[in-house]
């Protein structure tokens, strides 16, 4: 990595309890519409707030691909460029609407090795101002041969 | 004409491993392309260089650019009829023939709620890969008593393949179907 580049973290320093710095989102409907196009759905609960009302919704809400999403970049930003996200499970809990603020947290809760590679699991929740709006668990390789420089 | 109990048995067991959609597989109108990933990195303030800056995604174990692991459900979502969506009920497309969930409607599970999504990645996707997805029910739960009413849980499994046929990942998802009069 060239210098200035974010730094992927090295296995070997990383312990079981370890908490991953937590990702603060402010929940615009601007964010919303943002994440539900990039990532290709146009279901209107994401973007048309008179549709998800009369779906009985206060509100449009946030989809399943931007959480999804979103789990990815709390992992990478934490885990640096070289981590390799292969495994994300999440259990979908309440709704999240404009003017929530949406909390990720989470802790190393796994290491193993396999060959040149440490796999740390990861389980987290992101919470919002209903409650838990998503709880997982994911795997996130990391080279293990000493220096990428 | 009434449906007896072990019909609808029968029938929630024949759709073990037949396709949750018309079409047998879903091929993305587009191969994984920069612009794309550009927009999903900005719309998720996603900063990791291996997505957009060749440079340094060059110098990562990667040697180029890929896709965000996480955008692989992204490149097979249907092209949206954006003229009668709403309408339609968010079906980006006007159906074609009769959806296999048809036979919940009929057991009396109306309702719909996603419970899980669970991603294993096989290989991270690089640019020119062409994306298609498979799509099956992978089980059918007995029914269950929750607090949104009487339900089934359905689990589909996504199968993602390249060009060559190779698997670069999987997806579970599950809902559940429900009775909605039946909730507490």
């Amino acid at each position: 990595m060239s210098a200035g580049a974010p730094e992927t973290l090295a296995f070997d320093s990383l312990a079981v309890g370890d908490a991953l710095p937590p990702l603060v989102l402010d929940v615009t409907a601007t964010r919303i519409v943002a994440g539900a196009i990039a990532s290709r759905d146009f279901m209107p609960a994401h973007h048309d707030r008179a549709f998800a009302n009369a779906q009985g919704a206060p509100d449009i809400f946030m989809n399943i691909l931007s959480d999804t999403g979103y789990c990815s970049r709390f992992l990478t930003d934490w885990a640096g460029p070289d981590a390799m996200v292969t495994r994300l499970a999440i259990r979908l809990g309440v709704p999240t609407f404009p003017g929530h603020t949406l909390t990720y947290a989470g802790e190393v809760s796994g290491l193993r090795e396999e060959g040149d590679e440490g796999v740390v699991e990861v389980t987290f929740r992101a919470v919002c101002d209903l409650g838990d709006h998503v709880t997982g668990t994911a795997d996130v390789r990391l080279p293990r041969a000493g220096d990428r420089s | 004409m009434s449906t007896t109990e072990d019909d609808l048995e029968a029938r929630f067991a024949a759709l073990v491993g037949t396709n949750v959609s018309s079409h047998e597989e879903a091929v993305a109108p587009d191969p994984v392309n920069e612009p794309m990933i550009r927009h999903w990195a900005a719309a998720f303030e996603d900063a990791n260089p291996v997505y957009t800056d060749g440079g340094a995604a060059a110098a990562s174990r990667f040697g180029g650019i890929v896709a965000p692991p996480l955008m692989l459900q992204t490149w097979t979502m249907a092209t949206p009829v954006i003229t009668g969506i709403a309408e339609r009920g968010g079906a980006p497309r006007p159906a074609q023939g009769r959806s296999p969930l048809a036979v919940f409607d009929q057991a009396g599970y109306t309702a719909t709620l996603a419970t899980n999504s669970e991603f294993e990645i096989v290989r991270y996707l690089r640019p020119g890969d062409l994306v298609s997805a498979s799509t099956t029910f992978e089980s059918v739960s007995e029914e269950k008593v929750t607090r949104m009413g009487r339900g089934r849980f359905v689990t589909w499994l996504t199968v993602y393949r390249d060009a060559g046929g190779e698997v670069v990942g999987r997806q579970r998802f599950r809902i559940l179907k429900f009775d909605p009069r039946t909730g507490s």
